[in-house]
């Protein structure tokens, strides 16, 4: 009897680290044979998109939806490799300023026109135009010189200068493929109906309320390593904008709502502990929520003080007592999920060695609060912090807290969003939270090439929040951009992410996440691994 | 029946209806049949006179709001242009925020940028919202009626709340007096945010008499009502029974009990009315105050509304949406103002044998 318990207490915490673990969904039952139609209510904490078309501005909102009704020429799998989608193949011109890449040519648009090379031009250039307004799509592109068609099914794209991150953007949701028709329209009607080739369309958008999306009868591009082929199970989805964590997890728990995201943890365990429902926890593509220390200004300009940082803060007990268990440690400049991250941190908390460095870095002295002093001046670590990052307040407190048995004194600053950008556009802070989305690990070369330190704006704002101007670095970061050599740039990579380890400039806490309840009866949610964002193609009601 | 008329007539009796229901004249209303036919003619004039100074006031709250509005968000730091781009979340170049600026033209001086807004809502137009990228107009005429639903049903509730429990409690002598007051102080201090959460959690979850979130019918709105009824009936209900009660112990009622009236006539008939002055008198404010607690009450159920649409707008320094929705809210205050003085004559004809144009 006992061993049953054991083996039973076993199995489910097995299924629980299973589906916590696995990107994949609460999709155990196998033997059950998929129902069609229904309903499905999604309730969203993500912002509300202001348009529903990814291509104008670009971000996370905007990508939930839009993987719901838009697709892209190329598929990245959960290893990072490129598959094909709506292109079918592709090839690197010698001189590595082109790629020509062939199309399916059996592919309509759900406005019934065909999706061709010249469909391809269109969407790009409408991308790098500038009044389209696209940002992230745009940035992504910079490299991009011109589309060529020299057949209908096949499309050339010209490149300024080489670019190993090309099909990896070209497989984000912001760089999605639309019905040239549909854009023909303008801009403010693609923002209220894109038009795609995906599984589901746009029927209506009630404003603070929800979009309600419709079965895509025809639709014939499924993702790879889909379940099932032909139009998707569900009839509609419901997708609602629900701003309150609180009320978002009791809509679910009363069955108002059968998926909801942004799962904060203490309703996460909540949801574990309830039969019906299950969750799915899976990191996103990019910089980890991450702890950016300026090296312009004492005291991290110092790299033997930025140890001891590392070592004076207990981050593993943080995650511990405020994440409760649903979330691990980021051990990576890159988050887990982005090709070619490397594990290059591990292990920090050490009061011994924190005091040991920061002896021997001259900070001997103690004021009557504990905190260590040189030369009268007290070892402060400005810490300004806003909820736009998705880092709960209680881990900046035990941060503060583990901290101060070392003798640094954590400083920290609630601010609201535009508040803390001047601070991050001023250089005013010593340790910055900081996180950046995107499915290639070129997000370093944006993020710590020196030329991130100049300001992109009149607003000063800069990419790089650690003012590294490491010339190897920069080598490093720019030959990785231009070779598409696996092997040569998994190499560049990874010497990349040990500087970034080695200097101790950045603090990994935890990778962003999608973190998503469901009823268990919702079958087949699957994350598409470009950016672990929900599909729900091959979704079922049981 | 004979009109009595107040010891001073009053022409500026807007403020004076509230303190002077303590010292109340019994008797229901009557017209005042017996104006003297030559004092027409001025009165039309004064009449005239008085709308004219009411509309130039309110034209000048509304300019003050925008004003005071159009400076607030341009104090608060940030780029408008990365506004328009979709925030810093969606990683806007430099090349694309300088068009952004020239397309807008927030390159141009502020005054211009102040000038030009003032010179389109004159013209009735509220411009384009910089996030939605549709008309401004559109977006509130939305969220306005979703809001007026959810306030007008929420003083409905709260007054049918106040006066019951006014009735109940001042009905049993001391200890239901007691309890009322306690009831009505515990309701008003009550936050909307915390209110809100734990009907969701009691009504919606434990039970699952109620969706936790918002629906278009009437089972949708009875969370959201009475998270914003339940604390303005405690407001309204202290300030009606301490009138219910004055109005009890006042003379009228003793003659009016002489005459045979029975209890409850008398409390409904008479009391009730006088209770009612200062509470309507309140309710102009209490619905300005709705609006506000609407922000709240919106986000926890998922509403639409006047108040998310703003909480949005500011997060995203949306600036003609917040103008237009700052607007519309000072324009419905106004309007309620208005209607909450042609209320208290009603209630009181007192007020209306002054001189006033309502």
């Amino acid at each position: 009897m006992r061993k049953l318990t054991s083996t039973a207490a076993a199995l489910t915490a097995a299924g629980a680290l299973l589906l916590t673990a696995c990107g994949g969904s609460g999709d155990d039952d196998a033997s059950a044979t998929p129902r069609p139609g229904g309903t499905l209510v999604y309730a969203t904490g993500d912002d509300e998109p202001t348009c529903l078309d990814p291509q104008q501005r670009g971000n996370v909102p905007q990508a939930l939806l839009a993987t719901q009704y838009l697709q892209t020429l190329f598929f990245q799998d959960d290893k990072g490799e490129i598959l094909p989608w709506l292109a079918t193949s592709w090839t690197e011109a010698p001189d590595h300023l082109s790629w020509t890449v062939e199309l399916r040519d059996d592919v309509r648009f759900s406005d019934g026109t065909p999706f061709d090379a010249a469909a391809v031009k269109t969407n790009i250039e409408r991308v790098l135009d500038p009044e389209t307004g696209s940002t992230t799509g745009r940035l992504a592109l910079s490299k991009v010189a011109a589309v060529q068609v020299p057949a209908p099914h096949t499309a050339r794209i010209e490149l300024k200068e080489p670019d190993s991150a090309l099909l990896e953007s070209l497989s984000m949701v912001w760089l999605p493929m639309q019905s040239p028709a549909a854009l023909a329209r303008g801009l403010t009607a693609n923002c209220e109906s894109p038009v795609g080739t995906g599984p589901f369309t746009v029927e209506s958008w009630h404003r603070q309320d929800s979009v309600t999306l419709v079965r895509n009868a025809n639709f014939t591009t499924p993702p790879p390593g889909s379940a099932h082929t032909g139009p998707a199970y569900l009839d509609r989805i419901t997708w609602r904008f629900v701003p309150d964590g609180t009320s978002r997890f009791a809509a679910l728990q009363s069955g108002q709502a059968d998926v909801v995201d942004v799962l904060e943890p203490q309703h996460a365990v909540a949801a574990k502990g309830n039969p019906n429902l299950a969750v799915t926890i899976a990191a996103r593509p990019g910089k980890p929520v991450q702890l950016e220390l300026n090296t312009t200004r004492a005291p991290f300009d110092d790299a033997s003080v930025r140890e001891a940082f590392w070592a004076s803060v207990d981050i593993d007990a943080a995650l511990a007592s405020v994440y409760l268990g649903t979330t691990e440690r980021a051990t990576s400049p890159l988050s887990s999920s982005t090709r070619y991250a490397a594990d290059t941190i591990r292990d920090t908390y050490d009061p011994a060695k924190a005091a040991a460095l920061l002896d021997a870095a001259g900070w001997t002295g103690r004021d009557g609060d504990g905190i260590r002093t040189k030369d009268g001046r007290r070892l402060t670590v400005s810490l300004p912090y806003t909820t736009a990052i998705p880092l709960q307040p209680g881990v900046y407190e035990q941060i503060q807290a583990t901290a101060k048995k070392s003798g640094f004194d954590v400083e920290l600053r609630p601010l609201d969003t535009a508040k803390w950008w001047i601070a991050n556009n001023e250089w005013d802070y010593d340790a910055l939270p900081m996180y950046y989305t995107k499915n290639s690990p070129d997000v370093l070369r944006i993020t710590y090439h020196s030329a991130a330190n100049a300001d992109a704006t009149p607003n000063s704002y800069h990419a790089n929040n650690v003012h590294l101007a490491d010339p190897e670095v920069d080598r490093l970061l720019t030959e990785a951009g231009q070779t598409t050599d696996e092997a040569v740039r998994a190499d560049l990579y990874r010497r990349v992410q040990q500087t970034l380890a080695d200097g101790h400039y950045i603090l990994p806490v935890h990778d962003q996440q999608t973190r998503i309840g469901a009823q268990k009866k919702v079958k087949g949610i699957r994350l598409l691994p470009s950016l672990a964002l929900p599909s729900f193609y091959d979704t079922w009601i049981g | 029946m004979a009109a009595t008329r107040p010891p001073t007539p009053r022409t500026e009796a807007k403020e004076a209806g509230a303190t002077a229901a303590a010292t109340a004249t019994p008797g229901p209303a009557a017209p005042d049949s017996a104006a003297p036919d030559p004092a027409r003619r001025p009165r039309v004039r004064r009449l005239a006179r008085r709308v004219a100074t009411r509309l130039a006031g309110a034209l000048f709250v509304l300019w003050a709001v925008v004003t005071l509005t159009f400076l607030g968000m341009h104090l608060v730091p940030g780029d408008p242009a990365e506004a328009v781009l979709g925030g810093a979340g969606s990683h806007a170049g430099e090349a694309q925020l300088a068009e952004v600026r020239e397309q807008y033209g927030f390159d141009r001086p502020l005054l211009a940028q102040y000038a030009d807004e003032l010179g389109h809502l004159v013209r009735g137009d509220l411009g384009t919202s910089w996030t939605l990228r549709t008309d401004v107009t559109g977006v509130l005429g939305e969220a306005l009626g979703s809001t007026l639903v959810l306030a007008v049903c929420s003083l409905a509730v709260a007054w049918v709340i106040a006066v019951a429990v006014a009735l109940w409690s001042t009905r049993g002598g001391r200890i239901s007096t007691a309890l009322g007051t306690a009831l009505e102080i515990t309701a008003a201090a009550v936050p909307h945010f915390w209110l809100g959460s734990v009907l969701v959690l009691v009504l919606g979850v434990q039970l699952q008499w109620l969706p936790p979130l918002s629906t278009p019918g009437i089972e949708g709105l009875i969370m959201p009502v009475l998270t914003l009824a339940l604390p303005l009936a405690g407001f309204l209900g202290q300030v009606m029974r301490e009138a219910f009660l004055d109005a009890l112990d006042a003379p009228f009622s003793l003659s009016a009990r002489a005459r045979g009236e029975s209890e409850t006539g008398l409390r409904l008939i008479h009391a009730l009315r006088h209770a009612a002055l200062p509470a309507i008198s309140l309710s102009g404010w209490a619905f300005g105050s709705l609006i506000s607690g609407a922000v709240v009450v919106e986000t926890v159920f998922s509403r639409t509304g006047l108040g998310r649409t703003l909480l949005s707008a500011v997060l995203a320094s949306d600036t003609p949406l917040v103008i237009g929705v700052v607007l519309v809210v000072a324009a419905v205050y106004l309007a309620v103002t208005a209607l909450t003085e042609i209320a208290d004559r009603i209630a009181d004809p007192r007020l209306r044998q002054a001189v006033t144009p309502w």
